[in-house]
């Protein structure tokens, strides 16, 4: 167990300087740079801003001081908002996103796994036809239609929640369940997947021959390893919702990480480019690592390898 | 001074999103009922407001600022919504009317301007303090400019105080000694500006954020980080009292400010969105009391003509598309005229942009006193085709393709699949369509990458110099590679010419050169498209789009007035008085 999780932490380490080294590379080579504008700069100030901000070293000068700094997670100030230290800007957004992830994944959880569990033992029965044609619809609804619909319906008709921003508990409502939905439904698939797959082994029928009842056999015996793929997706799904809720961000106004990552990249803001990638790629790795460790306490199967 | 370029964040969402939200929206706009109706004056009583029109309880005004300023350090601003906020914190030597933008007495209560017009006095009223109880001095005001200068600044808009004496010899390194340069403050309320040239429009600079001043002693102590909600020292009618990046700005009244007598609004309120649907959500349910121009997603505009809230105007700025001269067949004059003349303007702004736009065929916009503009550039295919026989290539025969290039953007696309069209019809040749993401969009057009490109400008202060001066040889907005000796000798007469009259007529010579010589292909105006409340008072519409919010007040007794109240409460008449010599 000890070898495997230092094994993997000395793994993220090459891992993450190929991501820091290919990413610096790229965004350098994307056409402009971030003092550019429809406004011309003229040319004394853009030498002014390139030699302020060092960008007019080698490159290689340049990939070398980010990396000796980037170690120390520290990006320097963003090229877009200057007087900002990259650093500050995603420790400040990132309670904003961690809660809007946190509810989302926690709504998630608590409708997706019941139903998805309910789905399974009425198999092919209405109820599984009704929650797995919700659960599709939820799939399928992309959250910028979902967003709007609701935000007209409960928002501007009913007058029940505001639009948007990201102020007291009511302007939590819509973006929480906007990012939910799809993750609602999913788990919930998964959840009936799983517990189908495992509702059929030998063990369970022994379980059942022993005369336990149906409610222990499905909650004790089947649900502990009917739920492992919930598990192993909720590693890449956390990192998703915390980093990936640009839409819902940008649809509720909501002060978060999502709405910073595709800007800066449009902005050839290159410090806030590199800091954001590398939390984001470190955030995936250390949740996968959390998941597997989870993964062989709760499945016997799986060794600790 | 924003750059009018769509930004495009997530833009086909948007697209994908508006026409959902589109055909929500229309079915909401039909069961909209006219709020608060029952017992009003006529004024107020046939109107239709669009959403809630309570006011709020207390003397607040909540607003979109649009985008996360970039910084608000007035000496290195650079966008609209920095702009927007520098204005709320500080007063320069002059600050802008509300309802004009003309500069009226700011910090300074009155100034002299020498005959030759180089020479400008500014008198600083007394006892003028900043917010933390330092007074005032017009060495602030030295330092500030002093700073812009710096190289190690790296001011952005240094440019615009080149007129100074010494300013850009100072800012470019070549003089290292700050007493050479034209700025001096003779005692501690008197500051003496001496400037190389007659600048008719320096009262609009003071009154320019990049000439606001800033706190010495704070900016020394605490670096870049000066502008900190818990470093920042002001001199404006608000100062800052919480920020959180991308959530939003609290502003709250400054007690030091000399005129605190006539602010009423206790608080400010900006919120950074950049979404439109969200900002005119936000607007409609009461959230908003202002949403400015720019947010408000296009098709939504003509259903919103038949709302009492929403104001359209004018707005300084040219949407137009840019030829490349150094390449063939576009270096032939008689080829861009030929272009020139077979754009629709009327079809794109009415038809294709509902109405949203004006059709404009001068490249100055409309509103600047006293400039007359040449003949416009119209929609004539006869003569286009004309041209075209002229340049060599009768009926499109032997004409090579080329190519369009603008910013990915659902709108920028449909003007030009519109032109492309056009030229296709009136003069039978092929135009190809290339888009490009913003960066490299840029990069293109600084780069003379293209063939025809979108552009749009947006001026800086109220004179056609501001547009005009962009196409002397080499400009860095220029971007064309058009170059005209004649041209460069209008707009350097122009610059140092002291009558007034004489100084437009020969900016209109030189547009009139612009037009003939068809660098550009002018197609619409801009125009600002807004919804304010009824209880606000004290926002107008203005060419520029700025906005002082000084003596903005919630009315909550607006159905029973018949609009504004009478000027004096605006504006406070001893300014009125004092204005200028």
């Amino acid at each position: 167990m000890t070898s495997l999780l230092i094994r993997r932490v000395l793994l993220m380490v090459p891992t993450l300087w190929v991501i820091a080294t290919l990413t610096f590379f790229m965004i350098h080579a994307a056409p402009g740079g971030p003092f550019q504008s429809e406004r011309e700069i003229p040319e004394a100030a853009k030498q002014q801003l390139n030699a302020k901000y060092g960008l007019d070293r080698p490159l290689g000068e340049q990939y070398v001081s980010f990396l000796i700094h980037a170690v120390r997670f520290d990006f320097g100030p963003s090229y877009k908002f200057p007087a900002r230290q990259v650093r500050e800007i995603i420790l400040e957004a990132l309670p904003v996103s961690a809660e809007l992830a946190g509810w989302a994944l926690l709504l998630a959880l608590v409708f997706g796994v019941p139903f998805g569990v309910l789905a399974a033992v009425k198999q092919n029965q209405r109820l599984d036809y009704a929650a797995m044609g919700a659960a599709l619809a939820g799939v399928s609804v992309p959250n910028f239609v979902l967003g709007p619909a609701l935000v007209l319906g409960l928002s501007l008709t009913l007058f029940l929640f505001p639009p948007a921003l990201w102020q007291g508990p009511m302007s939590r409502v819509l973006p929480v369940a906007t990012l939910a939905t799809a993750y609602v439904a999913y788990i919930a698939r998964l959840t009936r997947a799983g517990m189908l797959e495992v509702l059929r082994q030998d063990y369970i029928r022994t379980a059942r021959a022993k005369g336990l009842s149906e409610r222990a056999v499905v909650f004790k015996h089947a649900l502990k390893l009917g739920i492992l793929p919930v598990v192993s997706y909720l590693g890449p799904a956390a990192a998703r919702v915390v980093m990936g809720s640009i839409v819902i961000e940008t649809i509720f106004s909501v002060p978060g990480l999502g709405r910073y990552l595709v800007n800066a990249a449009f902005n050839r803001d290159y410090t806030l480019v590199m800091g954001e990638v590398l939390f984001y790629a470190t955030m995936l790795m250390v949740l996968n690592l959390i998941i597997d460790v989870a993964y062989t306490r709760l499945d016997p199967r799986v060794e600790a390898a | 001074m924003r750059s009018a370029g769509c930004r495009g964040l997530l833009y086909c969402l948007r697209v994908m999103r508006t026409s959902l939200v589109f055909f929500f929206a229309a079915l909401a706009f039909g069961g909209c009922a006219p709020a608060h109706q029952a017992s009003l004056e006529p004024a107020s009583a046939r109107a239709r407001y669009f959403g809630d029109t309570t006011p709020p309880a207390e003397n607040v005004l909540t607003f979109n600022l649009g985008a996360e300023p970039e910084m608000f350090d007035p000496s290195v601003a650079v966008g609209q919504p920095d702009g927007r906020v520098c204005r709320i914190l500080f007063e320069g030597l002059t600050r802008e009317d509300p309802r004009t933008l003309e500069p009226l007495p700011g910090q300074a209560y009155r100034w002299d301007i020498t005959p030759d017009g180089l020479t400008y006095t500014f008198h600083l009223r007394p006892h003028l303090t900043w917010s933390d109880g330092r007074p005032i001095t017009a060495d602030d005001f030295r330092w500030s400019w002093l700073r812009v200068l710096r190289p190690e600044t790296a001011s952005r808009y240094a440019g615009l105080i080149f007129p100074i004496v010494n300013a850009e010899a100072f800012n470019k390194g070549t003089i290292h000694d700050e007493r050479l340069v034209g700025i001096e403050a003779t005692d501690d309320s008197t500051l003496t500006v001496r400037l190389a040239a007659p600048t008719a429009y320096f009262l609009y600079l003071t009154q320019f954020y990049t000439c606001l001043p800033v706190p010495r002693w704070a900016i020394e102590k605490h670096g870049n980080r000066w502008t900190r909600p818990e470093n920042i020292v002001c001199n404006g009618p608000f100062r800052l009292a919480w920020w959180r990046q991308n959530d939003h700005f609290e502003f709250v009244r400054n007690p030091r400010y000399w005129d605190a007598a006539h602010v009423k609004l206790d608080r400010i309120m900006a919120y950074p969105v950049e979404d439109l649907n969200t900002s005119t959500n936000l607007y409609k349910a009461g959230v908003f009391d202002w949403n400015p121009s720019g947010y408000i997603p296009s098709q939504f505009i003509p259903y919103l003509r038949d709302y009492a809230d929403f104001r359209h105007g004018n707005y300084q700025g040219i949407y137009f598309y840019s030829i490349n001269v150094t390449r063939k067949p576009l270096d032939n004059p008689w080829v861009r005229r030929a272009l020139n003349y077979a754009v629709d303007r009327e079809a794109i702004a009415n038809d294709l942009l509902k109405r949203s736009r004006d059709p404009w065929g001068n490249f100055t916009p409309s509103g600047y006193p006293g400039y007359t503009h040449p003949p416009a550039i119209t929609f004539d295919p006869a003569k286009a085709r004309e041209c075209l026989a002229r340049a060599g290539y009768p009926g499109g025969k032997g004409f090579p393709k080329i190519s369009i290039l603008f910013n990915t953007s659902e709108d920028h696309r449909r003007i030009a699949e519109a032109i492309q069209a056009m030229w296709k019809r009136e003069l039978s040749i092929d135009v190809e369509l290339s888009n490009q993401e913003w960066g490299s969009y840029l990069q293109a057009t600084s780069a003379l990458q293209y063939d025809v490109a979108r552009r749009s400008w947006i001026g800086d202060y109220l004179d056609p110099n501001t547009f005009l001066a962009c196409y002397v040889t080499g400009d860095g907005n220029n971007r064309t590679g058009w170059s005209n000796p004649r041209y460069d000798a209008l707009i350097r007469s122009a610059a140092v010419e002291l009558d007034a009259e004489k100084r437009l007529a020969i900016l209109r010579d030189a547009e009139a050169l612009l037009l003939e010589e068809g660098p550009v292909i002018p197609i619409y105006h801009y125009s600002t498209n807004e919804l304010v409340k009824p209880y606000v008072r004290g926002i107008y519409q203005t060419p520029l789009d700025i906005h002082p919010l000084t003596y903005v007040w919630i009315d909550r007794q607006w159905q029973h007035r018949a609009s504004e109240p009478p000027v004096a409460t605006a504006i406070p008449a001893r300014a009125r008085r004092e204005h200028g010599r």
